[in-house]
């Protein structure tokens, strides 16, 4: 029973902590979803939308997961045709903008998973930002991206 | 009452049908090929493929031979990369699958050509092809012989410094090469790749290859 409501009161968890630090959530977060490793692999992508609530810029400055021994968060970069991955040590939020992690641009290069993760199983990351403020999000392991 | 009211309609659009397909005679002049309009670079020239030796996971030596009389796409990247890797053989799995109508000789065959040899065995290598499309195909070689291809192709590839772990990450192309049935280099897909537009184009440019050939 408590397994079963764990992502019920995990999911609480993450709507009511940013509260708990400020006036309102100053983060919003869509779009999450972690792709399938293939066999014999375990280097994982995480993928989400990101949105800032306030009126100032917000950096994203780290994103832990008890998933995974170590969470990066990288930009695949293009030039002249060659695609090479850039680790970024924050990724800045405009004020009331927004930010896409999507497959060939953002991405979280998510390594040593706990455990092996099929599609469907759940991943809880912790966002870290700037003010001080954290986002607790569940993503789903999927086998391919969402259709929208 | 009503259809005799849209008969003059009718014969307006018969006229104007008539009048394109002259048209089109004048312009085309009967056998001349319109080349289609594609997102990929369709290459005004198809290039022959330079001499090349791989392996296939089964361990069979892969040469250009092996690309006559079929459509080829080949892709080069790495099983260790979680961004573009995946995301590139997912949507030439959904190509794949919107291909499926055609018939079993005109569908491409797709090659997954690893620049990593070095982390990428044959067993892994076949593993990760079919696990995007039980019909893909993993190639590699030693990087001078990757090197003999890659380099004419413009899909040249390096590899980053290690970290403390050993890992390393590899820079590679990220253009999908569409590979006619002598072996040369006809279209180029370059991201973002759209699965719906990538089987249109392919299509297209396989009946533009058929119409130029008769």
């Amino acid at each position: 029973m408590m397994r079963r409501l764990f992502p019920l009161l995990a999911l609480c968890a993450c709507l009511l902590a940013p509260a708990a630090l400020a006036d309102g959530p100053s983060t919003r977060v869509s779009h999450v979803w972690i792709r399938q490793a293939p066999p014999g692999l375990d280097v994982m992508a995480g993928y989400f939308t990101l949105e800032n609530l306030t009126a100032k810029p917000l950096d994203l400055t780290g994103i832990i997961s008890p998933d995974f021994g170590s969470v990066m968060m990288h930009e695949s970069v293009v030039k002249d045709g060659q695609e090479s991955m850039v680790e970024l040590p924050k990724i800045t939020l405009p004020a009331h903008g927004s930010v896409e992690f999507k497959p060939g641009g953002y991405h979280l290069m998510l390594m040593q998973p706990k455990k092996n993760l099929y599609a469907g199983d759940m991943v809880s990351l912790t966002l870290t930002f700037s003010d001080g403020s954290q986002l607790a999000i569940l993503a789903y392991v999927r086998r391919d991206a969402p259709t929208d | 009452m009503k259809w005799k009211a849209l008969l003059p309609y009718a014969g307006l659009m018969f006229m104007a049908l008539a009048i394109g397909v002259f048209a089109s005679y004048l312009t085309f002049g009967g056998r001349s090929v319109e080349r289609p309009h594609t997102d990929a670079l369709l290459l005004h020239d198809a290039r022959p493929l330079p001499d090349f030796s791989l392996t296939d996971t089964g361990g069979t030596v892969f040469t250009r031979a092996q690309l006559m009389g079929h459509w080829s796409l080949l892709y080069f990247g790495y099983t260790h990369c979680p961004d573009a890797c995946p995301t590139t053989l997912a949507a030439l799995d959904r190509m794949m699958r919107l291909l499926d109508k055609l018939p079993a000789a005109r569908r491409p065959h797709v090659y997954f050509i690893s620049v990593d040899p070095q982390r990428d065995d044959p067993k892994l290598l076949k593993t990760y092809a079919a696990y995007f499309n039980p019909g893909f195909t993993g190639l590699t070689a030693s990087v001078p012989n990757l090197k003999a291809l890659t380099g004419p192709l413009g899909a040249d590839f390096s590899y980053s410094r290690p970290d403390k772990k050993g890992d390393y990450a590899v820079v590679h192309s990220t253009m999908v090469v569409l590979v006619d049935p002598e072996a040369a280099e006809m279209a180029l897909f370059t991201p973002p790749l759209d699965p719906k537009r990538m089987a249109a184009d392919y299509a297209n440019i396989i009946r533009y290859y058929g119409e130029q050939q008769s």
